[in-house]
């Protein structure tokens, strides 16, 4: 069963997502390859904490800028891309960085909002701050530069989910009007422990600053007071990036294996991406048994194995039969258990497929990706 | 910054923290230390941490939600949720139920505690940390508390937030908490983290990231590894060339061979993993063997805490 880059054969950006565990970034090293191989120019982006997809790459580092896969690695492997391959990682202490200073009226306010200890540490501790720019950097990456082709791949599941919702959580933050009403006055006159106790809501606002100390809340005045005036513009743009994946050009891939929390976890995603009026394009299941065995027919016991191998290898076979007959048992328990699963996956979510094998996906280098490319 | 703990003390810390890349087994290693130290006697509780629950289950009992619930004796489990966690903590730092309610139902509030960075991991961890310090009755409530962390990277970030916390915040309850939270991480003495592996290329890759920044970032002490699923070394060279030519025979012979072709690259790449996963870690490993597909649930956990009491291997000469 093919025709998973057949369905992304149209989108110029592919959403890798799915379970920890299955080899996504391996799936996303791999399309983006085999569309470079065909000719085009192609950027493949993790956001994934820990840094795989420059080892998958063969690449020492990857930085909030693209770098381009060198031609001499392409040679080593045996290949000769039509197009060309660039890959990066997502900062996202860079890319807030980025977004401030896109948006600041003028330097003094971006250098306010910059040293800010809240700010600082909010870039990389805000839950979903993470998702939010990531998003925000494939949007810069979609509208600013020339990709014929873009691949995203994104944390686990459990994150995944926080990637749709991330912005919205994110601009709750930053346009908190109530927030800013109850702060923004104190921040001004510089006396914040003062004003606190003054405020219409002196009481709750007193309790609050008992429990996380009141420099915590000083620094958020002063936060929120240097994002007034830049909120809408932020919105705006969050708006943008988020029509960005309800476009026709932007396809999801869905990646698993056929492990059963695997396959749970998919379906979850595949509801919530649905209800969000974000379609699958495409499902890449990963890591899969291969059946070895004709259908119906019994496994074979040691003394059948024992003979046909005597007929191959004379002399006393050491326990080999009885060990291959262990094996395939084991193997076709596996194989049954894995398309057990697919079955229950494929019956709940019809989508152009690729079925791919274990091991001819444990692949982390530019040969084995362009394999592992060439079966989906 | 980090010591070793000696293997056979494993057990003896206060809190173990089991962490490594995604779909790794890390729940498989959690829930079978737990069982060992239940079964030496010990109180055990294993928090999960707002996740998609994993340990009960594969004790054979109900998931436990919020509330610590006893899956086996002696042996409790439970989820960490950032709700509860922040209950606690309020009703904590409050002391008062009234009081904590009027200010906490406030929409406002609740808008402030959810978006200052990091509190949600602080008061979740606080949980996990507070349940390894409370006693009961003159005596710590748990003798073991196993923190089955989350992902590598998402584990780091969660383990590091007292001490950035302490980093940017002047004073208050906040830091304070913050301080106790990271004098009780770094105890060599109370606390160890192991790493938990497969032996495949990208797992291994992670779990060397990951101990490079327990080492230079978390500085807490280095447990272990646990390399997960280790295919058995069935076939020598001799036998693996042999069936390689005969795969595409005819069956039964072909299949038989395919598999066991199949099955010998894996035990070799996992052996090479293996050992590169010893070199850079060097720390005491544990291989768990790859249990056959029937094995699941309390019949793995089981097998895995045998392999688990046996001990780490020295590696093969």
């Amino acid at each position: 069963v093919t025709g998973v880059r057949d369905a992304l054969a149209t989108r110029r950006i592919a959403v890798c997502v799915g379970p920890g565990g299955v080899g996504k970034t391996t799936v996303t090293a791999a399309l983006g390859l085999a569309r470079a191989l065909e000719g085009a120019r192609v950027l493949v982006c993790t956001i994934d904490p820990a840094r795989r997809l420059a080892n998958a790459l063969g690449l020492q580092a990857l930085g909030n800028v693209e770098s381009r896969v060198p031609d001499h690695k392409f040679a080593e492997a045996g290949l000769r891309p039509k197009g060309a391959l660039f890959a990066m990682m997502l900062d996202v202490k860079r890319t807030w960085d980025d977004l401030v200073t896109r948006h600041a009226p003028d330097p003094a306010r971006r250098e306010r909002i910059l040293k800010n200890r809240l700010y600082q540490q909010m870039s990389s501790a805000l839950a979903g701050s993470q998702e939010y720019m990531a998003m925000e950097k494939l949007y810069e990456l979609a509208t600013d530069r020339d990709y014929d082709v873009i691949v995203l791949d994104t944390p686990p599941t459990a994150h995944a989910l926080d990637f749709l919702e991330a912005p919205d959580r994110i601009l709750d933050f930053l346009g908190n009007e109530t927030a800013r009403a109850l702060l923004a006055p104190a921040v001004g006159a510089g006396k914040l422990g003062l004003r606190l106790a003054q405020l219409g809501g002196g009481y709750i606002a007193k309790t609050l600053a008992r429990f996380t100390g009141q420099e915590v809340l000083a620094d958020l005045g002063d936060f929120l007071q240097g994002f007034q005036g830049m909120y809408d513009g932020f919105k705006e743009r969050a708006a943008e990036v988020h029509a960005l994946f309800s476009r026709p050009e932007v396809g999801f891939v869905l990646v698993t294996s056929a492990t059963p929390v695997a396959i749970d976890e998919t379906l979850a995603f595949h509801e919530r991406l649905h209800a969000e009026s974000m379609p699958v394009a495409a499902l890449v299941a990963n890591r899969v048994t291969p059946d070895l065995w004709p259908a119906a027919a019994p496994l074979p016991g040691e003394a059948e194995l024992a003979a046909a191998l005597a007929a191959e290898i004379p002399g006393p076979d050491g326990g080999l039969a009885a060990r291959l007959a262990r094996t395939l048992a084991e193997h076709q328990t596996l194989a049954a258990s894995d398309r057990q699963a697919l079955d229950r996956l494929f019956a709940a979510l019809d989508a152009p497929r690729a079925v791919i094998p274990r091991l001819e996906s444990d692949v982390h280098d530019l040969a084995g990706l362009a394999r592992l490319g060439e079966r989906l | 910054l980090s010591s070793l703990v000696p293997p056979a003390t494993l057990l003896d810390r206060r809190l173990l923290i089991v962490t490594g890349k995604g779909g790794v087994g890390k729940s498989t290693v959690s829930a079978a230390l737990a069982l060992l130290a239940a079964r030496a006697g010990k109180r055990v509780l294993v928090c999960e941490v707002n996740a998609q629950e994993r340990v009960a289950p594969l004790l054979g009992a109900p998931p436990a939600g919020a509330r610590q619930r006893e899956a086996l004796p002696g042996l409790f489990t439970v989820n960490v949720t950032p709700h509860e966690a922040m209950r606690e903590y309020g009703l904590m730092v409050l002391k008062f139920r009234t009081i904590y309610e009027a200010v906490f139902e406030n929409r406002l509030v609740r808008y402030f505690l959810r978006v200052i960075p990091s509190l949600a991991e602080l008061v979740m961890l606080g949980k996990v940390l507070h349940e390894v310090r409370a006693e009961e009755r003159g005596r710590p409530r748990w003798d073991l508390v196993v923190l089955d962390a989350p992902a590598t990277g998402h584990a780091v970030q969660l383990l590091r937030v007292p001490s950035a916390l302490v980093d940017t915040v002047p004073g208050g309850p906040l830091r304070h908490d913050a301080e106790w939270m990271q004098a009780l991480l770094v105890d060599p003495e109370r606390t160890a983290l192991v790493t938990v592996t497969l032996p495949e290329e990208m797992p291994v890759n992670e779990a060397i990231e990951l101990d490079a920044q327990v080492r230079s970032v978390l500085g807490i002490a280095r447990g272990g590894l646990f390399v997960n699923a280790m295919p058995e070394a069935r076939f020598d060279a001799a036998e693996a060339a042999r069936l390689a030519a005969l795969s595409d025979a005819p069956p039964p012979l072909g299949p038989a061979a395919r598999a066991a072709h199949l099955q010998a690259i894996r035990a070799q790449h996992a052996a090479r993993y293996l050992a590169r996963a010893r070199a850079a870690l060097d720390v005491p490993t544990t291989v768990i063997p790859l249990l056959p597909a029937a094995t699941w649930g309390l019949d793995a956990i089981e097998a895995v805490a045998r392999v688990v009491a046996s001990g780490p291997v020295p590696e093969a000469p």
